[in-house]
């Protein structure tokens, strides 16, 4: 008996791709800051910095969870 | 068929995470960027024929400085009514009051030592009285070989090759930043009449440049004016006002001297003249030279801040008869910056800077030399305020200019490159300056376990890679 198989392919809207990619650059860019900031010995910077990219983080992994399957 | 799609979901999961994975690697590598770009920079040649620095694209060199001048208005100044000299300040206060001053100076002195106030201690002291200098003079030392004593022909370039070699040069005595303008009848004003001991500076026709006891003599063919910085430690000056705070400033006037003094005997060694400073901030007026010559723009602070070091600077100038490639002034938006920040103004103890939104011709006090659109700083009030309040040099509204920073965070870049083209954000900026604590005083006693680099400034940062 043979089995039956569904590949099912579902295409983002580009829009969607480009809000990634802007999403990921934020928390390059945050994370840098982060990092560097400590380097400058700026520790409230540094800190704003760090929970910026964690809530950003999070943000993200909230949203990718919600529209996992959408 | 739930196995299938489980199975799915992990690929897409893994694919996710190796992105990030390799997104977080990538992150790594590029916190560091900054430091390696500058050595990169630093290792590499001159880009421009005259050395002149590849700035970003928001440094726009412009034909007129940002500070309005009217050239008609402006006169050579007498530096003995500067403030900074004790002549000039008694002049303004009266004696009695700058002995008050001085005795409440000392009882601070005194008592920070006593009781171990941080900045205030024998160590800070001592650090601050520690930095001895090589002393200036208006026509250098003399003591390098001319190219006639060795036989040979002097020196001969293009001024761009001769602007070049200077600037290279002076990068290796420790200047920041270099620049150039040709003197003319209206910025030859910028030179003092008189300096602060009491010699008249005048402009002959003599080949050679010369001195006695009433007199400079400055050589017209000496009309080529080299304006240059010298970066101050913005770690250090975070502990202002206090005296270890303040020593990066004196540390600084230090070292240029030497750097001076090197500029003099280099350019007697290539076969030509290079006049400056008899003493500290002597001779002419060199942060507008330095604005002249696009290093800088005037400020809130009534000083010359730079695009790349804020206002952690000292600037100095020097005349030569070597004919250099010259530089223009610059627009990076800091003046209009000043416009909206008034952070210095704020942060200032004695109220001494001015909170007018846009800067004015009307002069202070007989300290400022009128002819120019500015912020007028009361300078009495500043150096009544070094000596009653904190016994030493001031230097908090260096400290809290939001443009003191370090170049290790990418943050600071775009926030000059968005304030130079988008002036309507700079009261946003100025928020976000405050909101993440740049500005704030730091620990004096907390300096001594800091593991600075060479004068506690990055040498590294590089002048601007466009």
């Amino acid at each position: 008996m043979s089995e039956k198989y569904v590949i099912e392919i579902k295409k983002r809207a580009w829009y969607e791709w480009v809000l990634w990619a802007i999403w990921f650059l934020a928390e390059i860019f945050v994370l840098q800051n982060a990092i560097a900031s400590g380097g400058e010995l700026e520790p409230r910077a540094a800190t704003l910095f760090w929970v910026i990219f964690f809530v950003l983080l999070v943000a993200g992994g909230v949203v990718w969870y919600l529209r996992r399957d959408k | 068929m739930a196995e299938n799609k489980k199975k799915r979901l992990n690929r897409r999961e893994f694919l996710r995470i190796s992105g990030l994975g390799l997104g977080g690697a990538a992150l790594a590598t590029t916190a560091a960027a900054p430091a390696k770009s500058s050595q990169k920079f630093q290792g590499g040649k001159f880009s421009d024929p005259a050395g002149r620095p590849n700035r970003p694209w928001w440094v726009k060199t412009v034909d007129e400085p940002t500070t309005e001048v009217d050239w008609s208005k402006v006169a050579r100044y007498d530096e003995r009514f500067g403030t900074v000299r004790g002549p000039g300040f008694a002049g303004y206060v009266g004696e009695d009051e700058v002995d008050r001053l001085s005795a409440a100076a000392k009882e601070l002195t005194l008592k920070g030592m006593l009781e171990d106030i941080d900045g205030y201690t024998l160590k800070d002291q001592a650090l601050k009285s520690a930095h001895v200098g090589y002393g200036r003079s208006f026509m250098g030392p003399q003591r390098a070989d001319t190219p006639e004593e060795r036989g040979v022909p002097k020196w001969e370039g293009s001024p761009e090759e001769a602007a070049r070699i200077i600037r290279a040069a002076m990068r290796h005595f420790g200047a920041a930043t270099v620049g150039f303008v040709e003197m003319n009848e209206d910025n030859k004003k910028l030179t003092y009449a008189v300096d602060p001991d009491g010699k008249e500076l005048v402009f002959t026709d003599d080949e050679m440049a010369s001195e006695d006891d009433n007199y400079r003599y400055i050589p017209n063919k000496c009309k080529y004016v080299i304006a240059f910085t010298v970066q101050m430690s913005t770690e250090t000056m975070r502990r202002s006002p206090t005296p270890l705070g303040s020593q990066t400033t004196t540390l600084t006037y230090r070292r240029s001297e030497t750097i001076q003094a090197s500029l003099q005997e280099f350019l007697r060694g290539l076969g030509y003249q290079c006049l400056s400073s008899s003493s500290t901030n002597a001779m002419a007026i060199a942060p507008a030279w330095g604005v002249l010559a696009g290093l800088g723009e005037m400020s809130r602070l009534n000083r010359m801040i730079t695009p790349e070091f804020g206002p952690m600077v000292r600037a100095f100038v020097a005349y030569t008869d070597l004919p250099v490639a010259t530089d223009k002034p610059i627009d990076a938006g800091i003046m209009e910056f000043c416009k909206r920040c008034k952070k210095c103004a704020e942060a200032c103890p004695s109220e001494s800077l001015s909170f007018l939104d846009e800067p004015t011709w009307e002069t202070v006090g007989g300290w400022n030399n009128p002819g120019h659109k500015a912020y007028f700083e009361d300078a009495s009030t500043c150096r009544a305020y070094w000596r009653e309040g904190v016994a030493t040099n001031c230097g908090i509204c260096f400290a809290v200019c939001p443009f003191s920073k370090k170049d290790k965070a990418w943050i600071h870049e775009f926030i000059k490159a968005s304030s130079a083209t988008a002036p309507f954000l700079d009261g946003f900026f100025r928020s976000m300056d405050d909101a993440f604590g740049y500005g704030v005083q730091a620990s004096a006693e907390e300096w001594w376990n800091l593991d600075l680099p060479e004068y506690g400034i990055d040498s590294n940062q590089p002048v601007m890679e466009g």
